[in-house]
């Protein structure tokens, strides 16, 4: 089946949503940025996140499209553990929600998670962490910037470059305008129209196929989906709950909300939004299940939730579909344009080519960061090289060779950077070996072992001390 | 081992349980916070 045969909405309706949607984000893009004169304001919403926006931002991030439609294909593909395995995810959330708490008061002047790598292990460490941070980050965004694509190609038929360049350019125009303030603005709406979305789409397809014959058709056709013991399925689930703690744990996305959260409010937030977070690859993810009931042939794997929507909610499921991941797209979008923004602007403008940069300087640059992130993510997304969950698996012996030297590097006095670089970058390499050896599903399991090990052995071997007070280090 | 029908019942009601209860929260902290003055 051809996916502009299997679109459900007239392309005009497609473009009549895309344009209602856009004028709001950019709107209140420029509304709640254009008060944001100093960097501070602009980067990091002036600092006093309060814990409702802090919760929602964090919740929605995390809800990308690669939760609205990677969840169906994991179900599709994996069954139950799939779902559950995904669900793991929020585990990240969860241990991230101390570590925020203390990267709040050891670092209160912190910009970014490279400020934290740099003045912990030092400039070695430093450039291994941004290698590993800016090669996720593209890939993450290139990810997102494909899924607009397919979203809008799957629902409406119009071309998946012409779909992905407009979803791309609206969200890097909302984000140039407002910074973070507009990114966690537009996600507390975008959060509740995602939750409103799925639990109207979950509760039409039980109302329209039924456990019981969901469950019979799948147990005909696809019985290795209800299966416990799939073992393939089973270390996904690890991969992915190491996967989704080494992305959190690393990334400035996270890190730069924590400095951006009033006092106080980051434990409560990423607690919060973990716990809620946890529900929501099931609640998206099931439907993909009631394919075999319906009889859908499904061209790809990536495409499963919007044609299950479309078949069985038909024009009014395809609209909600739409909206849902359009909010989804946008929240995770927009928070990783600002915040690898952030890490090119401290860690690479300002780190190593214009030291004395003054902060208007950097304010002036910020924009243009996103812009040309924006532009080199679109540049990427063009060919769509792979699908969604192939390209998040990738990087997955990435960030999980992370995890370890900075949560011991948080915590532990006696970290030393020797063992961090290489718990970084053997982890990653082996991680990677593993990946290609034996599958997509072992990369972040190996990697964060790997990686586990190495800081392990290497802070026993030849402790070190640090002066947690060299963290502080004065602010732009 | 395969999941029952009723497992299957069970555990998407739990999970949407949770998650339809989760935007009227966002909501009450919201206002909890706008009127203090602290959404930012």
């Amino acid at each position: 089946m051809n996916p502009v045969n299997s679109a459900i909405l007239d392309p005009s309706l497609g473009w009549g949503i895309l344009a209602a949607f856009s004028v709001l984000w950019v709107w209140l893009g420029w509304f709640w940025g254009r008060r944001a004169k100093e960097l501070d304001d602009y980067v990091l919403a002036g600092r006093r996140v309060g814990l409702a926006l802090g919760t929602a931002t964090a919740m929605a991030t995390w809800v990308t499209s690669n939760t609205t439609m990677a969840a169906p294909q994991l179900a599709y593909q994996m069954g139950i553990w799939g779902m559950l395995g995904y669900s793991l995810g929020s585990v990240g959330l969860i241990l991230f929600a101390p570590l925020a708490r203390r990267i709040r008061a050891l670092m209160p002047g912190g910009f970014t998670s490279g400020d934290f790598i740099r003045l912990r292990y030092g400039k070695t460490a430093w450039r291994i962490f941004l290698a590993i941070s800016l090669f996720y980050g593209l890939g993450w965004l290139i990810s997102l910037g494909m899924a607009g694509g397919i979203l809008i190609n799957a629902l409406t038929g119009i071309d998946y470059r012409l779909g992905m360049s407009v979803i791309l350019a609206i969200c890097v125009l909302y984000t140039v305008l407002g910074g973070l303030r507009a990114v966690i603005g537009t996600d507390f709406i975008q959060t509740l129209l995602i939750l409103f979305g799925i639990l109207i789409l979950a509760w039409l397809a039980i109302d329209a196929v039924g456990f019981e014959r969901m469950h019979e058709a799948v147990s005909e056709e696809r019985p290795e989906l209800l299966n416990l013991l799939m073992p393939a399925a089973i270390m996904f689930l690890f991969n992915n709950l190491l996967f989704g703690v080494g992305e959190i744990f690393h990334s400035n996305v996270w890190w730069s909300r924590a400095f951006a959260f009033d006092k106080g409010v980051g434990f409560k937030a990423y607690l919060t939004a973990g716990i809620f977070w946890m529900p929501i690859p099931v609640v998206a993810g099931f439907i993909a299940l009631a394919a075999p009931a319906l009889g859908l042939n499904v061209p790809a794997a990536d495409m499963v939730g919007p044609l299950v929507a479309a078949n069985l909610l038909g024009v009014g499921g395809a609209i909600l579909v739409f909206i849902v991941v359009f909010s989804a797209l946008a929240s995770s979008l927009d928070s990783l344009l600002a915040a690898t923004s952030d890490l090119v602007l401290q860690d690479i403008y300002r780190g190593h080519l214009r030291p004395r940069a003054s902060p208007e300087e950097l304010r002036r640059a910020a924009r243009w960061v996103v812009v040309g992130l924006g532009v080199v993510a679109w540049l990427l997304c063009l060919p769509r090289l792979t699908t969604l969950a192939a390209l998040l698996h990738f990087t997955g012996a990435f960030v999980a060779s992370t995890i370890w030297p900075i949560a011991a590097g948080l915590y532990w006095r006696r970290t030393n950077p020797t063992g961090a670089m290489a718990a970084m970058v053997l982890g990653t390499a082996i991680g990677l070996g593993a990946y290609f050896l034996i599958g997509f599903y072992v990369a972040a399991l190996v990697s964060a072992l790997v990686s586990m090990c190495i800081v392990l052995a290497s802070t026993w071997l030849a402790p070190r001390d640090f002066d947690w007070a060299s963290l502080n280090e004065r602010g732009l | 081992m395969t999941v029952s029908v009723s497992f299957l019942t069970t555990m998407v009601t739990i999970a949407l349980a949770v998650t339809l209860v989760s935007p009227f929260v966002l909501l009450i902290l919201w206002l909890r916070d706008w009127r203090k003055g602290k959404l930012w």
